[in-house]
């Protein structure tokens, strides 16, 4: 799958992009997978081919639940990329998975940017995007073997404090 | 190896005009620049023997720039950098220097970034393909400077309580500057009413919390203090250097908190101990102002004021002419016009001169009323020693502390 087009951009993942292929093809599959290192067994996002704290090349695809809380965001206005002029005001969440918080120092997490969108793929209302908030993973198809990991919100209770941008 | 504090003096600085229209390529921009810095040395063809630039795919070459000049180079590198190259170019090219492979460095920026290739994102950058790491978030609408940053940007207002008004304040002061500065692009003074009036870019960020696109080359030329004694200027001696330091997990910042520390966190330490001294020993800061933000972030991560409480420090006034520490005293890139870092160290250059080129009559040479109202003098009193705070992103980031 060397190229998919979302939004009027070109997607692009040649055949030996092996750190990305295969992140976006399992989530075609419904299936969030990050790369394990194989010694430590520390997990990390993006997909690298080395482990950001052992130097072990040696890893493995690893399932997580998807499931995390909206650690910082932002709300786009003004959008500079063609293809998401229709889409503003839309939400850039970062979120934090709530496998390995805190690992391997109390600062680090598995966060992940994404739009935090409804379930038909609306970018979510600005008055309800806030930090502490939690979200689950929703896959959004953009071709025959490539997904977008988005986020959408849950009613779970918010970890920690719950706060917006008062602007 | 030994200190090389002092060792190294600027001693020459030159741009061209800034603008949204410059009708010319890079190169014919880059020559300018270069000439004009050459003459405010005091340079002929033999006076300069290296050069260096840094761009992102959209300057020219420096030996594409030394022909035109009449220049025959003993060395040349040009780098591949962003925002936080300028700081870090001034220790590569005493290193060049230091190994003896030329004597006298000219570092230049050139770029089209309003009317050609836009800094802001717009155009032919948000055109090309989404490929490696730019699949982690571009696909998301998260492509522009603004957008990288404003994550950080909100979670340092939910972790300490800065508000938009506060940093509203930085926009305030480089304003104030820039009405002193015969060259900015903008010189009407704004107030934080002004700022937060103004449309939404991506929240936290106001149109007037961004800095401007222009089309401009600059130019900075290192020597041996040696050397610097028999120039036309005052010797601007560089005291230390820090970059392009980084965070952890710079491939991916996010991941690493917390994510409202930037790199300066890292860089200080570096810096401080090679030039001897701390915060309280500088008179003026150039604080990058890709952002209101930006400005705010790193005088707080530098020790300006303690962590966290950066939102209150540049509402104070301090970094205002006539305060304290003023920072950004040419306009910066909020107001002057954006030159990728290289103008905030040609502006603190001009200061530890004591030739601010504000609307004095002959402050070129020297001349200045202190007088700070509007359309007057920008000049700092007696400034001895000014430090430059580059940012490239949230996790990467140089310094440089100058004296006179």
């Amino acid at each position: 799958m060397p190229t998919a087009e979302y939004r009027g951009m070109s997607l692009v993942v040649p055949e030996n992009d092996s750190e990305w292929r295969e992140y976006f093809t399992l989530a075609r599959g419904r299936r969030l997978m990050l790369r394990a290192c194989a010694d430590c067994g520390l997990m990390r996002y993006p997909p690298s081919h080395g482990c950001p704290w052992c130097a072990s090349l040696q890893w493995s695809w690893r399932e997580v639940s998807g499931r995390g809380h909206i650690y910082s965001y932002e709300i786009v206005a003004h959008a500079i990329q063609p293809g998401f002029k229709e889409w503003t005001p839309y939400p850039v969440v970062l979120v934090e998975l709530d496998e390995q918080r805190g690992a391997p120092t109390e600062h680090e997490a598995i966060r992940l940017i994404a739009n935090l969108v409804t379930t038909d793929f609306r970018p979510e209302k600005e008055e309800n995007v806030a930090i502490g908030k939690r979200a689950r993973v929703i896959f959004q198809d953009i071709s025959e073997n490539f997904a977008l990991p988005q986020f959408t919100l849950t009613d779970e209770p918010p970890v920690g404090r719950v706060w917006r941008f008062p602007g | 190896m030994g200190s090389l504090k002092d060792k190294y003096c600027i001693v020459g600085v030159g741009e061209t005009e800034y603008s949204r229209h410059s009708g010319r390529t890079t190169r014919a921009m880059a020559v300018e620049a270069v000439k004009k810095a050459m003459a405010d040395a005091g340079l002929g063809r033999d006076g300069v023997d290296g050069m260096m630039s840094y761009q992102g795919g959209d300057s020219t070459p420096s030996n594409w720039v030394s022909p035109d000049l009449g220049l025959r180079l003993n060395f040349f590198m040009d780098v591949v950098g962003g925002g936080s190259s300028s700081e870090a170019l001034m220790g590569l090219a005493m290193g060049a220097i230091e190994a003896g492979m030329c004597h006298t460095v000219a570092v230049f920026r050139s770029m089209n970034g309003y009317s050609d290739f836009r800094i802001g994102g717009t155009g032919a950058r948000a055109a090309q393909p989404v490929r490696g790491l730019d699949l982690a978030q571009v696909p998301f609408g998260m492509r522009s400077a603004g957008q990288n940053f404003a994550p950080t940007f909100m979670r340092h207002m939910y972790e300490y309580g800065t508000t938009s008004a506060q940093v509203a304040r930085v926009r305030v002061a480089h304003s104030k500057h820039a009405s002193q500065n015969p060259k900015a692009l903008l010189k009407d003074r704004v107030t934080v009413e002004d700022v937060l009036g103004s449309r939404w870019i991506v929240k936290p960020l106001h149109l007037l919390d961004c800095c401007l696109e222009t089309d401009n080359a600059t130019c900075l030329i290192v020597t041996s203090a040696e050397r610097a004694r028999d120039l036309r200027r005052k010797p601007v001696h560089i005291m230390g250097v820090a970059g392009r330091v980084n965070k952890p997990r710079t491939d991916f910042h996010w991941a690493h908190g917390p994510i409202s520390r930037v790199a300066g966190y890292h860089a200080r330490d570096i810096v401080f101990g090679q030039a001897g001294i701390g915060p309280e020993d500088v008179d003026v800061t150039g604080s990058y102002d890709a952002f209101t933000f930006t400005t705010m972030l790193q005088l707080e991560e530098y020790g300006f004021c303690k962590k966290g409480e950066g939102g209150a420090y540049v509402a104070s006034g301090v970094i205002e002419l006539g305060g304290r520490r003023p920072n950004n005293t040419s306009g910066g890139h909020l107001c002057e016009g954006y030159t990728h870092g290289m103008s905030m160290v040609i502006e603190n250059v001009r200061q530890l001169r004591g030739q601010a080129d504000d609307y004095c009559p002959g402050g070129a040479e020297g001349k200045h009323s202190y007088d700070f109202s509007p359309g007057k003098c920008r000049q700092v009193k007696d400034a001895r020693i000014a430090m430059n705070l580059g940012w490239a992103m949230p996790p990467t980031g140089s310094a440089l502390i100058l004296h006179n």
